[in-house]
């Protein structure tokens, strides 16, 4: 195997059970995961200064999965450089590289992923994205809208901006007080965009919010994320089935792996599968009242200060704020169960 | 859990401390909304009962006691549901409520003679509200609703 500096830095595109694909100069390579990405190795401390590095322990480290979609990494090819296939060649069922080495993240999307018999570990979800797109339909799933405080509060959290696509247009028959809902979030200034897969109603317009970013999709499942993809780049051959009609409306869980696809206009867009719970990663308790964007300007006004829980406390400037109607009791419920959460 | 926690589970009460179960099999109701000891509850839903979405959650203190009229129109005697009426004591909202299975029936009634003499304050409050609040010629029907029907057994003579 071989190292080089610049030639061997790809982006993981698609991953699957412990499969890699990396991206780089427009071909893909499938690639296995190096031991060292698991592991940790403890030197001495005593003598820094040491030439000789002897490795005193080594520690396993604790993640459900360390290379996530969207992730530089640096990747070291199999044999004589064969392991580099056309991009149409892709599939090979027989890794062509190892990955050895993730680039620092400008960015991530987690979630804890509980991992039975053991604690909860970080789940990537996706790195280096500039973009988080909350997909939702009007009906046929009807949107949880708790779900999607979650989603716009783990951005915010990671610091991403949001746009909140709304599908299923065509069915808006179906929810007449969909309109009054969704109006609760432009007034708290994230902009939503309502379009229809099939009628193809707003697609035009969620292409230029899309071009030349590294977006991804999180939506519960059967929402048509992936029936989106498909109205924005045509011929991309994804699966979609219709919503089971005798689950309540449930998605039928179409996507089972995280892909990012690249945009003919320009931009990157990772579909995911639904996710139908979602929790936070690395918030605390004491911050979480920041990430609600209409809440925020509130903190420190309570009677009892930056020491309010903003629950039952008295003089609570943020429930005085959802009693006059500056902030929407839905959200200041999503706030607490989240709060009870952390 | 946590004390006072505002969630479908159960609960000690704010104003006598009791702990109070939420279990349908003791209440009766799917959404426990006041102690049965005491009869106080909480500020804690705002559109719809059970929906936990006010923000006040003042506690709310028990002033009387109203009729819901029934939709059975082919029953025998015109008369509904016997209903607890709360007021918020920081906001003011009113709210009715059902009465639980296993609401203390004294409670419910010292709460109904203490009503008898309501303040300006509280007529107003139910006039705005469109709430009839039950008055001393009710006592019949609010007797009947928590101890049941009272039957008159005929004296009887040996001879």
């Amino acid at each position: 195997m071989n190292i080089n500096d610049e030639d061997d830095i790809g982006v993981v595109f698609r991953k699957t059970l412990g499969h890699y694909t990396v991206r780089t100069h427009g071909r893909e390579i499938d690639c296995g995961l190096s031991s060292l990405i698991h592991k940790q190795l403890i030197f001495p401390t005593a003598d820094p200064t040491s030439l000789r590095h002897r490795v005193q322990e080594v520690r396993e480290i604790d993640h459900v999965d360390p290379v996530a979609i969207g992730d530089r990494v640096r990747y070291a090819q199999a044999g004589d450089g064969t392991g580099m296939t056309p991009l149409a060649s892709t599939h090979s069922k027989e890794a062509s590289g190892v990955i050895v080495e993730v680039l620092p993240r400008d960015s991530k999307l987690s979630r804890p992923a509980p991992v039975p018999g053991q604690r909860v570990f970080e789940q990537v979800i996706v790195s280096n994205a500039d973009l988080v797109l909350p997909v939702f339909s009007v009906a046929s799933p009807t949107p949880r809208w708790g779900l999607l405080d979650r989603y716009l509060v783990s951005a915010e959290a990671a610091e991403l901006p949001s746009l909140i696509v709304i599908n299923k247009l065509d069915l808006a028959w179906k929810n007449p007080g969909f309109d009054e809902e969704i109006e609760i979030y432009r007034r708290i200034g994230y902009p939503v965009l309502l379009v229809s897969a099939v009628t193809g109603e707003g697609i035009d317009e969620l292409k230029q919010a899309l071009q030349g970013r590294q977006s991804v999709m999180v939506g519960k499942s059967g929402v048509g994320k992936t029936s989106l993809l498909n109205a924005i780049q045509p011929g991309l051959g994804l699966r979609v089935k219709a919503v089971g009609k005798g689950e309540l409306g449930k998605g039928r869980h179409t996507t089972t792996h995280l892909e990012m696809f690249e945009l003919d206009f320009g931009g990157t867009l990772v579909d995911t599968p639904g996710v139908r719970e979602f929790g936070l990663w690395d918030v605390a308790a004491e911050e979480l009242v920041y990430l609600f964007p209409e809440m925020a300007e509130y903190v420190g006004q309570c009677k009892f200060g930056l020491s309010c829980q903003h629950d039952r406390e008295p003089g609570c400037a943020i429930r005085k704020a959802v009693i006059a109607g500056a902030i929407s009791p839905y959200r200041y419920q999503s706030y607490m169960k989240l709060r009870e959460e952390l | 859990m946590r004390a006072n926690l505002a969630s479908f589970g159960d609960f000690r009460c704010a104003h006598c401390h009791a702990l109070v179960s939420s279990a349908h099999l003791l209440s009766g109701v799917n959404n426990r909304n006041h102690c049965p000891y005491c009869l106080w509850s909480c500020h804690l839903d705002l559109f719809a009962a059970g929906d936990r979405l006010s923000a006040c959650k003042a506690p709310m203190r028990p002033i009387g006691l109203t009729m819901k009229k029934s939709r059975n129109k082919y029953q025998r005697e015109p008369r509904g549901e016997l209903m607890l009426v709360h007021e918020c004591t920081e906001c003011r909202t009113l709210s009715i409520n059902r009465i639980a299975a296993d609401d203390d029936p004294e409670t419910v009634m010292a709460v109904f003679r203490e009503s008898l003499s309501p303040g300006q304050r509280v007529q107003a409050a139910c006039q705005e509200y469109g709430i009839l609040i039950l008055k001393a010629e009710d006592t019949r029907i609010v007797q009947t609703q928590l101890y049941g029907h009272t039957v008159e057994v005929p004296a009887m003579s040996w001879r």
